[in-house]
């Protein structure tokens, strides 16, 4: 099979050289091909696009942007139509992850992106969406109009399916030209959607580019991130720190980095009818995409105190994702992640020696392992691919400290708990920089209108444009109808 | 005579045959994997996780491996550490911790060294000047490689040898003053070391400008790789380096591949094309296996080194390594380490974490 991944304008050439990324799971075999552009057809993409973001995106309303988006997420939502089926047939072979785990979050990633979600995130950051469209009247006094940048480009990463989807979409509702550099491990997903949006409106074609070059490609990286205004990063702090000395001072750089995140069950949650229920959504929480989202839990830390206690709760954890292993298989391992796990767990399974509470429960295949751990509650991370460590807590004050170190790289908590202890910890967590919270079993779908990483989808993506009162009234002055 | 004397001698016995059957590894190995269970409690219970006990172990494949992150961890002696000879440690710096190699004796270790050096690297030569490029044994009395390297020198070097690293590094006017007294008398040189060393050397020598042309019969035998102390060539380059600035066919390049939780030394028949196959004696045995289900992966694939030595006759026989490999005919190739694997999605891994969280602590 072969699929051509990546979307380009018409620069008027079509001679490109060409990538082939071989992707293979369970014997079938696809064979991406994408366009490896040279730094002349860099630069003529980057004036199309720089051109065509001033002459036909900035023209558009907001509302109509919104419901360019609505078809096309429309389209993607509905199981019949040729990109939906491409997506449910290609992306497990591409990303590894089961098909039926790739079905479920594809549906419930893509209903945040329908036209009511993407009125919410519009709304939450700017109040006023007609501040993308027209100067708006402010409560102080004066005009402000939020304008968005010529060229913001994307750096994407991992493989995550359909993960770019966050900030190509708040950069085309703040009428940005985009170019989206798609990673070697999901190279798709952002094509495709590039080229469904053309569909939908033709117009559109050269508002945008989706290319790749191999990661750390100093030259091409150089010369789009010296004509970018705003640089959309996503990766390891290591790559980030190089995108970012290379990105003009003027320019705006958004660093999005490798993060951690973890739930935290109460007691409350753990008596004898609904302890099930949480360690069902647990267990779900770990085996969505393997762990490889930022939101994805590394450790699940479970309150003394309940019917079940937290070593049954590592049992019970077990269990689980014994049964959903069978339904829903991990993603096949390279033998460097193989040999990385079975180190992880070998050295978990040393320690027992030294450390009577401690159990390590896993299979004989390694496909899953839960880690149960009393006394040693230090915040360390999973190697990840369904390998969850379980610690027992009395108060979130204890662990407070553990966790605090680590502040730079927090984000989800999935919590179980009453309102009560969810205002508490949340209140406790937030100050030492989680920058989400939500319910156990849904830390792998974050809401529309998020905060990601703490910070604001559109906001910081565009400038605000103010024509102070001051301006207003001085204008008056020269009016031809003055008297 | 005590057991452990017995089982000494049963290996050096056993060593010496160098035309001893399967069948013979077989029940030598089972013999030290029963001593070991017995007197080494950290590996009993580690065994008994397994289900793995002398009774039910029939075959040296069935005994378990150790990974060799345990020798930091636990202390893996089937005698009191007191009294061991020496310890050799591994020069693992992550927490600070290292592992330990407890050697109650070095007789084993020094005859694995001998017999193997000789068959491998000396092969027809008695003595060779030789150049160490690795500090001496009283400098490192914990490093294994010291104590091979010193005793290279000690049975195969002639009187003229020399160590060439000092405190500050490559000893550059004392090797070039062997490079040419090699060159002018015709007499072939040895140099032995750790690979960054050579690395440093080919810098210095491409920085004044100077090439050799080592005389026929001349050797290099290099180990361990780079460790972060010096660029990291690949293994064609080095091998090219090396045979550009010394003028050693890259067929006289041995690479040695050792650790220090094992007795017993690898290499290889030169790098005319790399990876080079190695394999060791036949005391020593190695399986390629997925490390998550432990089972031998089909020959050709790549997997995990998993090697049996029983020259570690005191330790555990049975090691699990981070290397990965391929089996080939007469051995197998070296494909490396197995690195910290890149985060694949955008959660943290565990080597960026680690990274960070010196950062916090220095």
């Amino acid at each position: 099979m072969r699929e051509v991944a990546g979307y380009i304008p018409d620069i008027g050439e079509e001679d490109f050289q060409k990538k082939i990324l071989i992707f293979k799971r369970n014997d079938i075999e696809i064979e991406v091909e994408i366009p490896l552009l040279t730094i002349e057809q860099i630069n003529k993409v980057i004036d199309k696009v720089k051109k065509a973001n001033t002459e036909i995106l900035k023209s558009f309303s907001v509302v109509e942007i919104l419901n360019i988006i609505d078809k096309a997420i429309d389209r993607l939502l509905d199981r019949t139509t040729s990109y939906r089926q491409k997506a449910e047939q290609q992306l497990p072979i591409i990303t590894g992850y089961d098909e039926e785990v790739i079905r479920l979050g594809l549906t419930s990633y893509l209903k945040k992106f329908r036209k009511h979600e993407l009125q919410r995130f519009v709304l939450e950051d700017l109040g006023n969406p007609l501040l993308l469209d027209d100067f708006q009247p402010r409560i102080k006094g004066g005009f402000s109009k939020a304008v968005g940048p010529n060229l913001i480009t994307h750096i994407w990463s991992g493989n995550v399916p359909a993960l770019p989807l966050w900030s190509f979409i708040s950069a085309l509702l703040a009428k940005s030209g985009n170019i989206g550099k798609v990673s070697s491990a999901e190279p798709l997903f952002a094509g495709w959607f590039a080229r469904l949006l053309v569909e939908i409106e033709p117009k559109l074609a050269d508002c945008f580019a989706v290319i790749w070059w191999k990661g750390g490609d100093k030259e091409r990286e150089t010369c789009i991130l010296e004509q970018s205004d705003v640089v959309v990063g996503y990766g390891s702090n290591g790559t980030l720190e190089s995108l970012r000395s290379r990105t003009p001072i003027t320019s705006r750089f958004l660093a999005y980095g490798h993060k951690i995140s973890f739930g935290v069950i109460s007691h409350t949650s753990l008596d004898s009818q609904k302890s099930f229920g949480t360690v069902r959504q647990a267990a779900l929480d770990v085996i969505r995409y393997d762990q490889q989202g930022c939101y994805s839990p590394h450790i699940i830390y479970v309150q003394h105190g309940g019917n079940v206690s937290p070593r049954e709760f590592a049992r019970y954890m077990a269990h689980e994702l014994d049964n959903l292993e069978k339904r829903y298989p991990r993603r096949s391992l390279s033998m460097e992640e193989s040999a990385a796990l079975a180190s992880w767990r070998q050295k978990e399974e040393m320690s027992v020696f030294f450390d009577s509470q401690k159990e390590v429960l896993g299979n004989t295949t390694h496909d899953w392992t839960v880690v149960y751990e009393e006394e040693d509650i230090n915040f360390t991370p999973s190697c990840l691919n369904r390998v969850i460590k379980v610690i027992a807590f009395e108060k979130i004050e204890d662990l407070i400290p553990t966790i605090e170190p680590h502040r730079a790289f927090l984000q989800t908590i999935g919590i179980a708990g009453s309102p009560k202890e969810l205002f508490h910890w949340a209140e406790s967590l937030g100050r030492i920089g989680v920058t989400r919270i939500t319910a156990l079993g849904s830390m792998t779908s974050p809401e529309a209108g998020w905060h990601h990483d703490g910070r604001f989808n559109l906001l910081d993506l565009i400038n605000m444009v103010d024509i102070e009162s001051s301006a207003e009234v001085y204008s008056e002055k020269f009016a031809p109808y003055v008297d | 005579m005590s057991k452990q004397q017995e089982v000494i001698k049963n290996i050096v016995c056993f060593m010496q045959n160098e035309f001893s059957s399967d069948d013979a590894f077989n029940e030598h190995a089972l013999q030290l994997f029963s001593y070991q269970y017995q007197n080494n409690l950290p590996y009993q219970t580690f065994c008994f996780q397994k289900r793995k006990t002398p009774r039910v172990v029939k075959s040296w494949r069935d005994i378990p491996a150790v990974p060799i992150n345990a020798f930091k961890e636990v202390t893996l002696s089937s005698t009191k550490t007191e009294e061991a000879e020496a310890v050799f440690m591994t020069s693992g710096t992550t927490k600070g911790i290292r592992g330990k190699h407890y050697h109650p004796t070095l007789d084993v270790f020094d005859q694995s060294m001998i017999f193997n050096f000789k068959k491998r690297f000396m092969k027809e030569t008695e003595k060779i000047r030789m150049g160490i490029l690795f500090p001496t044994e009283i400098e490192m009395p914990n490093s294994s490689l010291a104590h091979y390297l010193a005793l290279g020198l000690r049975e195969f070097g002639t009187e003229d040898s020399h160590y060439l690293i000092t405190e500050s590094g490559v000893n550059m006017g004392r090797l070039l003053k062997e490079l040419d007294h090699a060159e002018k008398t015709g007499k072939p040189y040895a140099l032995l070391g750790a690979s960054f060393s050579f690395v440093h050397m080919f810098d210095e020598l491409k920085r004044m400008g100077k090439t050799f042309i080592l005389p026929k019969g001349s050797k290099i035998l290099d180990t361990g790789g780079y460790k972060n102390q010096s660029k990291e060539l690949s293994l064609d380059e080095f091998y090219e380096l090396l045979s550009t600035f010394l003028g050693v066919d890259r067929s006289e390049g041995i690479n040695m591949y050792g650790m220090t939780e094992l007795s017993t030394q690898f290499y290889d028949y030169g790098n005319l094309s790399v990876p080079s196959v190695k394999s060791g004696p036949h005391w020593i045995r190695t399986r390629v296996i997925n490390p998550l289900t432990g089972e031998e992966v089909p020959k050709g694939e790549r997997g995990v080194l998993v090697h049996c030595d029983l020259a570690n006759f005191n330790s555990v026989t049975t090691i699990l390594t981070e290397d990965l490999g391929v089996e080939v005919d007469d051995g197998f190739l070296l494909l490396g380490r197995v690195q910290g694997t890149e985060a694949k999605g955008c959660s943290l891994a565990v080597d960026e974490f680690l990274k960070a969280a010196k950062g916090v602590s220095n």
